[in-house]
């Protein structure tokens, strides 16, 4: 299910050729930083390899859908602990509104305090907006025009920041161009592989990857079938490969060293953004 | 941080003496979730940290993977000469794996009251 208007996606398929960023998201990420200095309320449709949408609220990421990326589900934000009605003063009640001030007769749904038990609920709903925004502010994406107030009424409660977005956007760019080496999200890998040992203990995310796919699957395709991050999959198809579940066909893990470790430690350099 | 609201989460950490940084980080992607810095301390430092923790937290992963012994992690402590490293997985049920990050001053910090304090409030955050 679609949270973007059908005229905004079909919009983003007739992006203006000035509009196409040669190599790199910085035009993106320019975008998205004056639509946040202006506190912009709408819908940034994006086009390219991934095509979507990033739409904001008071100049703060509450939405992002990609083709590239499982769709968006509705999530049960009561089910999750998100929409408490009793809480504390919250930092929004307390006049430093998260999605700053809002325009006038802009409905502004109230974010729940985060209280125990509700981390995985926060992040059941953001990651898959910072899933498809990563996949977004891909190297060959573009932008089209930012149309104002097309902000569907159910987005997240918890609206994201447009610098912390970028700047975790880059970081996942990083560690997929280490993760490069060895497996892509477009990278085929097949179960079966020879062990080498008697027995392996394996995580229970990683466990439901192993079950989920087929073989020749990519980990996007089996993100899509799972319904997960395309990210988070991928990253754990690289650790099953380095246990020895999963295989590359045809392109094993280079024996001279080159294909380093993942690390995130190297993924991350500052704070700035993709255009930074 | 990408959430900043769940800053507030960690607010029972920092009653911790010595108390350095918090974070809470999502072990599958690395992604930084909520921190709190002690205010007047060192520069910030939760995104190296924060990427520090889900390595670490990866390679133990690794390392009981081909052990299958059939163990979870518990936590992990490194002491580093002025100050104490703690990770500690939230455990979370379903897909997310999330993680505890506490930094604190080795010579104001009781390790055992902190190891108390920090499993307690994993215990919540998981309830």
């Amino acid at each position: 299910m679609s949270l973007i208007p059908r005229r905004a996606r079909v919009l983003a398929g007739s992006a203006w050729p000035g509009r196409e960023v040669d190599g790199y998201a910085n035009l993106i990420a320019a975008r998205l930083r004056k639509l946040a200095a202006a506190r912009s309320t709408g819908t940034l449709p994006v086009s390219g390899p991934a095509e979507g949408a990033i739409v904001l609220r008071g100049g703060h990421v509450v939405h992002a859908e990609s083709s590239r990326t499982p769709p968006w589900r509705t999530v049960d934000l009561a089910a999750l602990g998100l929409t408490q009605a009793e809480a504390g003063p919250s930092p929004a009640r307390a006049g430093t509104s998260l999605a700053g001030p809002s325009r006038a007769g802009e409905a502004v749904p109230e974010a729940a305090e985060p209280s125990t038990g509700m981390l995985a609920g926060l992040l059941a709903v953001t990651e898959p907006i910072i899933d498809a925004a990563t996949e977004l502010l891909s190297t060959k994406s573009r932008y089209t025009k930012f149309r104002r107030s097309d902000v569907p009424g159910t987005v997240q409660p918890y609206p994201i920041p447009v610098a912390a977005l970028l700047a975790e956007a880059e970081r996942r760019h990083r560690v997929l161009s280490q993760l490069a080496a060895v497996v892509t999200a477009d990278t085929p890998v097949i179960r079966g592989a020879s062990l080498g040992r008697p027995r392996l203990q394996v995580s229970a995310p990683q466990w439901a990857l192993v079950v989920g796919m087929s073989d020749g699957m990519t980990p996007r395709e089996v993100a899509m079938r799972l319904g997960r991050s395309v990210f988070a999959t991928t990253i754990e198809a690289y650790r099953l490969v380095e246990l020895g579940l999963l295989a590359v066909t045809g392109h094993p893990p280079p024996a001279d060293g080159r294909g380093r470790a993942l690390a995130f430690m190297r993924a991350v350099t500052n704070e700035r953004g993709t255009d930074g | 941080m990408i959430l900043p609201a769940a800053d507030e989460l960690l607010a029972p950490v920092t009653a911790i003496d010595g108390f350095r940084l918090g974070c809470l980080v999502d072990a599958a992607t690395g992604m930084v979730l909520a921190s709190k810095e002690n205010p007047g301390g060192s520069p910030p430092m939760s995104a190296d940290a924060s990427a520090g923790a889900a390595d670490i937290f990866h390679v133990l992963t690794l390392l009981s993977g081909r052990l299958a012994t059939g163990e979870g992690l518990q936590d992990v402590t490194v002491t580093f000469s002025d100050s104490f490293f703690m990770v500690r997985p939230v455990g979370l049920t379903g897909e997310s794996q999330i993680l505890l990050l506490i930094m604190a001053d080795r010579q104001r910090t009781n390790l055992a009251m902190a190891r108390r304090t920090i499993r307690d409030f994993c215990a919540s955050l998981a309830s």
